[in-house]
C-alpha cells in the first residue's frame, strides 16, 4: 500500500517529566535497579489506573495479541505491558549511569554475527521496539566496529539514552530521519565503511510512499521497507536482531534471521514483500514467546 | 552523448521511472521533492549508480547536498571529480 501522505501517528515524547525522569535517575545512583524497579510498582499503577491516555496507547497492540480479553483483563494487561516498557527504561538508564557491567548478555549467535561483519559490506541490524533494545545494544562492544543507529527525537522527548548520561565515548553514532535525504546518505557512508546500522522496523518514518501493508496479529499494518531497499542498493546483508528482557538487568538477544536481499529490485514495496514477510513473521513469532515485550503504542494498524 | 543526457537516461532506466523519459527530464529541475519526484530511498540507489557508471563516489551529507540539486549540479559535480 502507498500514499503521499505523511505519515507518522506514534510520538517518541515521553508521558513523563523531567522531573519524573530525574528522580529516577536518581534512585538508580543510590539503590540501583532495585530501589528503582520498587518505586516503579508504584508509579505504573497510578498511570494505569488515573490516565486513560495510557490504557488507549496499550489498547492498540494488546487487542490484537489477545482479542479474546475482558476489560479486567486488558488492565492487567495493560499494567504487565507498562510495567515492562518502564523496567526497560530504567536498565537503559542502569546501563548509561553505571556502565554495561551491570546488565547480562546471553547471546549465542556471536560468532555468527562476527562472520557477518567480517564480509566487509557493513550490516544492518533489523530491530524491533521490543525487549530493551538499547540497553543490549550497549553490550554489544565485542563487536569493535562503530553501530549508527537511526533515530528520531522529538522536541520535549525527555529521556536520555543510555549513551546520554556521561560524557564517556560510546561507539555508537545517531543518524537522524529527519535530516538531508532522511539520513540515507550517511546510512550508505557507513555501511561502505563497514559499520553497523541499527534500524527499527516496525515504525513508519516519513511517508506511506515508502510503506508496505503486512498481515500483523491477524490484521493488516503498515511496515517500512527502507532496510530492505537500503541493504539492496549497499549489497549489506540484513541481520535481524530481536532483543529480550530474561530477568532483571538481564537480557537475551536472538539472531533470528539473515536475509541478503539482491540488487537491482526497482523501486516499488512489492519487490521487497517476501523480505519484509519474513521480517514481520519473525516479530509475530517474538509477540508469541514474550508479549508484554513489545512497545508500540500507537495504531500501527491503522493503514488509511 | 553528454553526460547530463547519459544521466537522465541512466536514472530513468535504473531507478525505473515509469511516468517519464528521459528527454523529459529538465536540466535544473529540483531531482527530489517537486521536480523529478524522486525521494530519500531513492538517493541510495542514485549514490550507488553514481559510483557504478561514473566511478565517482558521493561521500557524505555535504557533498550530496551539492551534488544531488538537480541534473546540472550532480553533472558538474560528476565532471569535477573526474577531472581530479
Amino acid at each position: 500500500m502507498t500514499g503521499k501522505k505523511e505519515h507518522r501517528q506514534w510520538t517518541s515524547r515521553s508521558i513523563g517529566s523531567t522531573f519524573q525522569h530525574n528522580i529516577f535517575y536518581m534512585l538508580i545512583r543510590i539503590g540501583g535497579w532495585r530501589l528503582a524497579y520498587l518505586i516503579l510498582h508504584f508509579v505504573v499503577p497510578y498511570y494505569i489506573l488515573f490516565r486513560p491516555s495510557v490504557r488507549e496507547r496499550c489498547s492498540y497492540y494488546l487487542s490484537h495479541r489477545f482479542p479474546e480479553e475482558n476489560s479486567f483483563q486488558r488492565l492487567i494487561s495493560s499494567y504487565r505491558l507498562s510495567l515492562e516498557l518502564g523496567k526497560v527504561l530504567i536498565d537503559r538508564a542502569i546501563v548509561g549511569i553505571l556502565g554495561t557491567d551491570k546488565i547480562s548478555l546471553s547471546f549465542k549467535d556471536k560468532e555468527r554475527l562476527l562472520n557477518l561483519i567480517s564480509e566487509g559490506k557493513g550490516v544492518i541490524f533489523l530491530m524491533a521496539h521490543v525487549g530493551g533494545w538499547q540497553a543490549t545494544l550497549a553490550a554489544l562492544h565485542f563487536l569493535k566496529i562503530h553501530v549508527n543507529m537511526v533515530i528520531h527525537r522529538e522536541e520535549g522527548d525527555v529521556e536520555r539514552h543510555f549513551f546520554e548520561h556521561q560524557s564517556k565515548q560510546w561507539p555508537y553514532r545517531i543518524i537522524d530521519p529527519d535530516g538531508f535525504l532522511g539520513g540515507t546518505l550517511e546510512m550508505i557512508d557507513v555501511l561502505k565503511k563497514g559499520e553497523a546500522l541499527c534500524i527499527m522496523g516496525d515504525r513508519l518514518l516519513g511517508n506511506l510512499k515508502n510503506s508496505i501493508s503486512l498481515r500483523f496479529l491477524g490484521e493488516d499494518a503498515l511496515f517500512p521497507f527502507s532496510a530492505m531497499k537500503i541493504a539492496s542498493a549497499s549489497g549489506a546483508p540484513v541481520a535481524i536482531l530481536l532483543p529480550y528482557k530474561r530477568g532483571a538487568t538481564e537480557f537475551g538477544l536472538d539472531l533470528a534471521k539473515i536475509i541478503r536481499v539482491p540488487a537491482g529490485l526497482g523501486r516499488s514495496g512489492d519487490h521487497f514483500l517476501p523480505y519484509m514477510k519474513e521480517y514481520v513473521q519473525t516479530l509475530e513469532d517474538f509477540t508469541m514467546e514474550y508479549p508484554f515485550q513489545f512497545f508500540n503504542f500507537y495504531d500501527m494498524w491503522k493503514t488509511f | 552523448m553528454n553526460i547530463n543526457e547519459e544521466l537522465k537516461k541512466i536514472i530513468v532506466k535504473d531507478l525505473f521511472l515509469e511516468d517519464i523519459t528521459w528527454d523529459q527530464i529538465e536540466d535544473d529541475a529540483p531531482l527530489f521533492g517537486d521536480g523529478l519526484g524522486l525521494d530519500s530511498l531513492d538517493a541510495v540507489e542514485l549514490v550507488v549508480i553514481i559510483q557504478k557508471y561514473f566511478n565517482v563516489e558521493i561521500k557524505d551529507m555535504d557533498e550530496g547536498r551539492i551534488a544531488f540539486q538537480s541534473i546540472s549540479s550532480l553533472a558538474s559535480f560528476i565532471k569535477e571529480r573526474q577531472s581530479t
